[in-house]
């Protein structure tokens, strides 16, 4: 097989510097000490252990919430929701994989949920009707940051659950109640929108 | 020439292959427009990845707590509940079957587990009046009514360990009467903290 001129320099490169980062977020990159005493002080019910569980990853919890959510007010909620959840729930953590991995599928269910809840007004032809037509996106050139929230929410949701929390597409499914090709076709969807956001487009 | 979609793209961007994956492959080989857009989405999702974490506008775990000590206070009342109903309802069967006269000393610890209970209840009720999950507390405050909620749920863990085993014993009654007198003691530094706060 021949070699790919360029793409084992620039997207190696890139591809290499990406999948060192998923293993960075997956990690325990926001670190808990003695996060074992605390959880089993957390499992008999000790306040003070739940209170340190929610200073080690409050941040982390309500980026992902932002992320996904519209609104700042949703977010503070899925956070408050997600910490219910683990001091109810953590008993049933069993350790096996990391204590963040286990919290952030809690976010990542309570963000969703509440994106379902809101019954947010997510069909994409009526995003679009807020977006220069396309004959003006010559002129648009938007931060990635901006474009990222003028996403709708179920694409915004998938964009930032695979590619940055590295979910793969059948975990995203599975979250989101929908096919593995909605998540695919959702996030082709909306690279194709930011591609065109950011001014990356070139023309055919 | 037909370059590649946004989907195929992807495919080829991520390390689990997927069907078409080997043709867009091909197709990158030879495309120079489409090895720059595929550098470009992995470029772009370098960049997401690097995007500031955003932070909290504020501390949301006075919420948190109060959520959980609310949700405490639930079960307390539950169990309260449980043991109140428990207790009368063993009381009528015993009666109501014939079966089985208590003896004096039984008749009166059951009396007064039931009194006990009776007033267990009307305390959590006093409590729920104030609704201290709504309420600010300072530092002092709070770890005297953590201290207490604690003590109060390893009493209503042993009750519940008396329901499960059907005993209506003294140690039941010391258990219920320890109870009622935690409880006092949180309704009491409610209504100081209250009567200070003017709330």
């Amino acid at each position: 097989m021949m070699a790919r001129p360029g793409i084992a320099t620039a997207g190696g490169g890139w591809a290499s510097f990406n999948a060192a980062m998923t293993r960075v977020l997956a990690l325990e990159s926001f670190p808990l000490a003695n996060a074992d005493a605390v959880v089993n002080r957390a499992r008999a019910g000790d306040p003070e252990a739940i209170e340190q569980i929610f200073e080690a990853f409050q941040v982390p919890v309500y980026n992902l919430a932002r992320r996904i959510c519209r609104t700042v007010e949703d977010a503070e909620d899925v956070l408050q929701d997600t910490f219910l959840e683990v001091a109810k729930s953590i008993r049933r953590y069993r350790g096996d994989g990391s204590l963040w991995a286990w919290i952030r599928t809690i976010a990542s269910s309570k963000a969703l949920m509440r994106l379902r809840r809101n019954k947010y007004r997510d069909a994409d032809e009526l995003h679009d009707e807020f977006m220069p037509s396309r004959r003006d996106e010559g002129h648009l050139r938007m931060d990635l940051e901006a474009a990222l929230e003028r996403l709708p929410e179920m694409s915004r949701a998938v964009v930032w659950l695979h590619d940055v929390e590295g979910y793969t597409h059948s975990e995203i499914g599975e979250m989101m109640g929908k096919s593995v090709s909605f998540s695919k076709s959702q996030l082709a969807r909306a690279h194709a929108r930011l591609r065109r956001w950011l001014g990356e487009e070139v023309p055919a | 020439m037909t370059h590649l979609t946004m989907e195929q793209l992807l495919s080829a961007r991520d390390p689990v292959s997927s069907p078409g994956t080997q043709q867009a492959n091909g197709h990158l080989e030879s495309c120079a427009a489409c090895r720059a857009e595929l550098d470009r989405l992995h470029q772009r999702t370098a960049q997401l990845k690097a995007l500031p974490m955003l932070r909290p506008p504020r501390n949301r775990w006075p919420q948190v707590r109060a959520q959980l000590v609310a949700r405490r206070r639930t079960r307390r009342m539950t169990v309260s509940g449980i043991g109140g109903f428990a207790l009368a309802a063993s009381v009528a069967l015993f009666y109501l079957a014939g079966s089985w006269t208590p003896s004096v000393g039984e008749a009166e610890a059951q009396e007064a587990i039931a009194t006990a209970i009776a007033q267990s209840q009307v305390l959590e009720n006093a409590l729920g009046q104030y609704r201290p999950e709504h309420r600010v507390t300072d530092g002092r405050t709070a770890l005297v009514i953590s201290g207490l909620e604690t003590e109060i749920a390893e009493v209503d863990r042993r009750l519940q360990l008396a329901e499960m085993r059907q005993r209506q014993d003294d140690a039941v009654l010391r258990l219920w009467r320890q109870r009622v007198g935690l409880m006092d003691a949180l309704v009491s530094v409610h209504l100081t903290r209250a009567t200070n706060a003017g709330l």
